[in-house]
């Protein structure tokens, strides 16, 4: 019975982690680039949502608007700055430092407007479900139907409709998408606020399930993320699902059977032991096979 | 009617079109002969919006496309099916074509359906494919399917990028093949080959293009008299 609740606990909160994962991959499908200041745009959302909380209140909802709101602003930002000026072939390296700047400089401004460290982060309450049993805990049950409603939405999106028909073309082929009369030049600017708003939505399900905010968050999402995309694939969008929940369900087990102070442990182990049976990760086979592909990411 | 004149493109120092002026008809089939490095994929590219021009016009039905953004080079009825059957290798081959026709209005959404219906008459293979990924596609699909995806925005004048590189014989007769039944449907076609023979079969008139400029215009009865072409393109001695 440990077993399957710890089960559950470990997926539901894992539905969390493939959102974050989601973000990144989205980014990294399209782009292909590596945005190492998503965490800290996301933090930078959930600092924004706590420094003006007193002034709007809004309660939970208001911090979710403003979280989401801020996450895809700073992921804007990042994009404007770091990515469009860097578009060729050789801009790879400079539009992946110049993130690691910007993520410096969203850190600072986070933390500026954290003057205490640690700030409470509400959440929404909705009822806990339990049969035979087993007890899915509310702030699990809410992250599980955000990330479902999230993820749909983003299939929807990207699969129905003419934006998301040009938006895969132009991650196949930017310049032919462009020859068949996409306007392409605003695309990344709408990749990196989906990303936001997913990344968003993760930032305050997880914050609120903390109860509390620190500047340390960043940098946490940051590693959460990209351990959960690798795990599952680099770029691949079902990838960082399955790598979210995977991450969920083995983190959940040690914490639950080792103690929390292996938990960091597991998430690096896990990520080596993948790279090393698998480096494409477990659903990026396709990528990594065809070999004209896999030398275009990064 | 597309008429260039004058045209000039360069990369950085390098020009690669010196001046060149040439005219595809209506309704017919124009070629476009010429060794590697000639700047024939420049003038496509020119032509469809890709590269912006130095200098010279590009008209087409009488409106200037020279300097226009690619977009509206589309919509004014000129598509481009690029070397190389450039598909979207992670798309499908339904959602390639449907990416064929962007610049299409919503309104438009049941004629396009209908013409992905004559696209699969026309191409019987890319209907036996429609759900696969075109990257999975052989090299003579890809080719197909990058002119099926050309055809989707109902053009008028079809350029077509050297469709019968690297494909098996019968694939090029193929291609071929279509490109006659595609101007018996009334499109124009401006077409760069490097197989002269096959470009014979079809083209109304030839121009050869060499280092940058129109080294010859004429017939295919004029181009097949011509004892420096026969001898450099036609592989006879």
């Amino acid at each position: 019975m440990d077993f399957l609740q710890t089960s559950i606990d470990g997926l539901l909160f894992g539905s969390a982690y493939a959102l974050l994962a989601l973000g990144f991959s989205l980014i990294f499908g399209i782009m292909k680039r590596i945005n190492l200041a998503y965490g800290s745009s996301l933090l930078f959302g959930g600092a924004l949502a706590v420094w003006l909380e007193p002034f709007l209140g809004g309660g939970a909802l208001g911090l979710l608007l403003v979280t989401v709101f801020g996450a895809a602003v700073a992921g804007i930002y990042v994009e404007r700055l770091c990515f469009s000026p860097h578009l060729g072939k050789t801009g790879t390296m400079a539009s992946m430092i110049a993130t690691f700047a910007i993520w410096m400089q969203l850190d600072e401004i986070s933390s500026q407007l954290l003057p205490q460290r640690t700030h409470g982060f509400a959440g929404i309450d909705i009822e806990a479900i339990s049969f035979a049993g087993i007890i899915l805990r509310s702030d699990h049950v809410l992250h599980f139907w955000v990330a479902v409603l999230a993820i749909g939405a983003l299939y929807w999106t990207l699969y129905r409709t003419r934006f998301g028909l040009l938006l895969r073309a132009s991650a196949d082929d930017p310049e032919i998408a462009y020859l068949l009369g996409g306007r392409v030049g605003l695309l990344g600017v709408a990749t990196f606020a989906i990303a936001g708003f997913l990344g968003g939505t993760a930032a305050f399900l997880i914050l609120s399930s903390d109860g509390q905010i620190t500047p340390h968050f960043g940098l946490w999402s940051t590693f959460k993320g990209l351990v959960a995309m690798m795990l599952g694939g680099v770029g691949s969008l079902p990838g960082a699902i399955v790598g979210g929940l995977l991450l969920g369900f083995a983190e959940a087990h040690v914490t639950f059977y080792l103690g929390a102070e292996f938990r960091d442990i597991l998430t690096f182990g896990l990520l080596l032991l993948i790279l090393v049976l698998r480096p494409g990760g477990l659903m990026g086979v396709d990528v990594y096979r065809t070999g004209r592909l896999a030398t275009e990411r990064i | 009617m597309l008429e260039i004149e004058n045209l000039s493109t360069s990369y950085g120092l390098i020009k690669a079109l010196k001046g060149v002026s040439l005219t595809a008809e209506d309704g017919k089939v124009t070629c476009i002969l010429g060794p590697n490095g000639a700047g024939k994929t420049t003038l496509m590219f020119t032509a469809a919006g890709i590269l912006k021009p130095d200098s010279g016009s590009v008209k087409f039905g009488g409106a200037e496309l020279a300097g226009l953004a690619a977009p509206k080079i589309l919509q004014q009825g000129l598509a481009l099916a690029p070397e190389n059957r450039l598909v979207f290798p992670q798309m499908s081959v339904r959602d390639n074509l449907l990416a064929g026709a962007y610049i299409r209005h919503r309104s438009e959404a049941t004629q396009v359906e209908e013409d992905l219906e004559k696209i699969f008459e026309r191409f019987p293979v890319l209907k036996e494919r429609t759900e696969q990924t075109a990257g999975t596609l052989s090299g003579g699909e890809q080719q197909m399917l990058s002119v099926a995806r050309a055809l989707m925005s109902r053009p008028k004048m079809l350029l077509l990028d050297e469709p019968s590189v690297g494909l098996a014989p019968l694939i090029v007769d193929e291609i071929f093949s279509i490109i006659r039944q595609m101007n018996k449907d009334g499109i124009s076609i401006l077409l760069v080959e490097q197989n002269a023979v096959k470009a014979l079969e079809v083209a109304d008139h030839f121009y050869l293009l060499d280092q940058g400029k129109v080294a010859f215009s004429g017939t295919p009865g004029e181009m097949a008299n011509d004892d420096v072409i026969r001898r450099a393109y036609l592989g006879e001695h």
